[in-house]
């Protein structure tokens, strides 16, 4: 192998392992918050890949419809919830954000998908579409279940992923997409290129991860959502309702979801169910992470990145399989450096 | 006077083991009570109920609100706070950062005056202000819990054993600012197993045995009675002792 081989491998490795990154940090902070581990991670990838790719070529995306349907149930469980002391401001609360902003985007989805509108309204309207599912499906799905095991919570988000996988499949068909680039043109700097698409994974990734730091250090609700990881009873005590830090979890998860989706689809074509697989790649860089170190998970997804990229180059039919033994290692060292984990009582 | 929390035919029950059976409490503003009595007894299962920690058969109105239904967090926002037992602080994150979140309910501008109050009450919080709370020692961490929980401005502060495994001289200073909360207008409900100490400081008191409370009256005349006085005023100095 040459050199400018191996540099094209790394940087298609780091470009990957950015992506990773993204999706592994979201794992972390979702577990962390709410004990989920975020099965339907790839969904939301898909989700806003092809919502966008669909918006892109002047189609209609089923999610729109989805948003409002899911949020229609996330009031009906809002008022159930609350049916023994309903009052007026509850439920206009409940219905603007369940059902009245569902509706518009809806309606504007509708209006812009008849006349292929440009690449930043594709990019806003997927995501506020997907942001939403996320924040709705946490209602729906996992808020009623938010104090039962992490093993009923893993079921929920299997049976999760199942169905919006085949939610999927409705919406888009079996066909794979492919996007436009959300910045087109390239450079060459010695033997390698860059395209503006990789800078944009590259520039996003970098202001997502500082984002979110700066997030966490520093606001109220940023601090707020750590606290509710570190400990949840403390976190109510101090008035810190959980449902809000898991509405927050579920909300940067699936923007983050969809955000990575708009980001391949121009580089890669998607097909409904591709984006399990990509939040595989991220939950492993997530337990190598342990689940709680957000550094470590990071570093975990650009190598991964990294490995996938040359081992697609020495042996593409194993690729999957060599970066999934990945994980053998670090479960055996990671069995070995903490014996005997008890499940979290509470 | 009316009563601030008031507590009627209580019954909390973990699976059919009833741990605590009709217990009837009242605090009034500017008050310490205190509830004493043998580990076991059922006193921090009653606290943790009357927080909404665990569902509670019975009554219990704060603030002439039925509290039937609100959440923890909306008994923390009607002003209700509860140090538990076991502090439950947010490790990883610094003493201020847990301060401030225990003012997560409360108008940032407000919040500040609170910390520089908090400051104030525990100095030792201010020098370790930048100091991750898991690294605090045990008398500092009882500081940060009661500071946390002040910071939510409480009308009334439940503290579940704040003495508990704390150096003598630490044990004072908490007792010492426990009066001055009364002074400063809150009401404190404290559950100790240093009973001598606790009856020192506390207007009324309630003595809990099996679940039930077998005495109640002032603090002065509970710390007077004779079988107190035996079984836990008695047990209190071996138990001293052991630690």
């Amino acid at each position: 192998m040459n050199t400018t081989i191996m540099l094209f491998l790394l940087q298609d490795g780091i470009t990957n392992g950015a992506i990773y990154a993204l999706l592994g940090l979201a794992l972390v902070l979702v577990f962390a918050v709410t004990r989920v581990i975020l099965i339907p991670q790839g969904e939301f990838v898909t989700y806003g890949a092809l919502t966008y790719a669909s918006l892109a070529s002047g189609q209609m995306p089923g999610t729109a419809k989805l948003a409002l349907a899911m949020g229609i149930g996330a009031c009906a469980f809002d008022l159930f919830a609350a049916r023994k002391a309903l009052h007026g401001r509850l439920i206009v609360r409940s219905v603007l954000a369940n059902i009245v902003l569902p509706a518009i985007v809806l309606a504007l989805t509708i209006y812009f998908a008849a006349q292929k509108p440009p690449v930043a309204v594709c990019i806003a309207l997927s995501l506020v579409i997907v942001a939403m599912i996320g924040l709705y499906l946490y209602r729906i799905a996992f808020q009623p279940l938010a104090h039962t095991s992490v093993l009923v919570l893993l079921i929920a988000s299997v049976g999760v992923h199942l169905a919006l996988q085949g939610l999927g499949l409705l919406f888009f068909g079996a066909e794979g997409q492919r996007g436009p680039a959300v910045l087109s043109g390239a450079f060459s700097a010695g033997s390698l290129r860059f395209t503006g698409q990789s800078l944009t994974v590259y520039g996003i990734t970098i202001a997502f991860i500082v984002g979110l730091w700066l997030f966490f250090g520093l606001t109220l609700y940023g601090k707020a959502l750590r606290a509710t990881a570190v400990n949840r009873l403390g976190a109510r005590l101090a008035g810190i309702r959980t449902t809000l830090s898991g509405q927050i979890a579920f909300l940067l998860a699936s923007v983050i979801g969809a955000l990575s989706g708009i980001m391949i689809v121009p580089i890669t074509t998607l097909y409904y169910d591709s984006g399990f697989l990509i939040g595989l790649k991220g939950f492993v860089a997530a337990i190598i992470g342990g689940l709680v170190s957000y550094p470590l998970t990071a570093v975990a997804a650009l190598f991964v990145g990294i490995v996938e990229a040359f081992s697609s180059f020495y042996a593409s039919n194993y690729k999957e399989v060599i970066v999934f033994m990945l994980l053998i290692p670090v479960l055996l060292l990671r069995s070995l450096a903490a014996p005997a984990v008890e499940e979290e009582k509470d | 006077m009316s009563a601030l929390l008031s507590v009627t035919d209580a019954h909390v029950a973990y699976g059919k083991v009833e741990a605590v059976r009709s217990v009837a409490l009242d605090v009034g503003e500017n008050q310490i009570v205190t509830i004493v009595g043998a580990n076991g007894a059922g006193k921090t299962t009653l606290l943790s109920a009357i927080m909404g920690i665990l569902p509670l058969k019975g009554r219990v109105s704060f603030a002439g609100r039925d509290l039937a239904r609100l959440d923890i967090e909306d008994r923390v926002a009607m002003g209700l706070g509860l140090v538990p037992e076991h502090r439950e602080l947010f490790v990883t994150m610094n003493v201020e950062d847990n301060l401030e979140l225990g003012a997560f309910r409360i108008e940032r501008s407000k919040a500040k005056a609170s910390m520089e109050q908090v400051y104030a009450l525990f100095p030792r919080l201010k020098e370790r202000r930048k100091q991750l709370a898991g690294t605090l020692s045990g008398g500092e961490q009882q500081m940060l819990a009661m500071g946390r929980a002040l910071m939510g401005a409480p009308k009334l502060l439940m503290l579940d054993e704040p003495s508990l495994g704390l150096a003598p001289i630490i044990v004072a200073d908490i007792f010492r600012i426990i009066t001055e909360l009364r002074a400063s207008g809150v009401s404190v409900l404290l559950v100790e197993q240093n009973a001598q100490a606790a009856l020192k400081i506390a207007d009324q008191a309630y003595v809990m045995e099996l679940g039930e409370f077998v005495l109640s009256g002032k603090a002065s005349d509970i710390a007077a009675n004779e079988r107190v006085a035996a079984s836990y005023l008695g047990f209190q100095h071996e138990g001293e002792s052991a630690i």
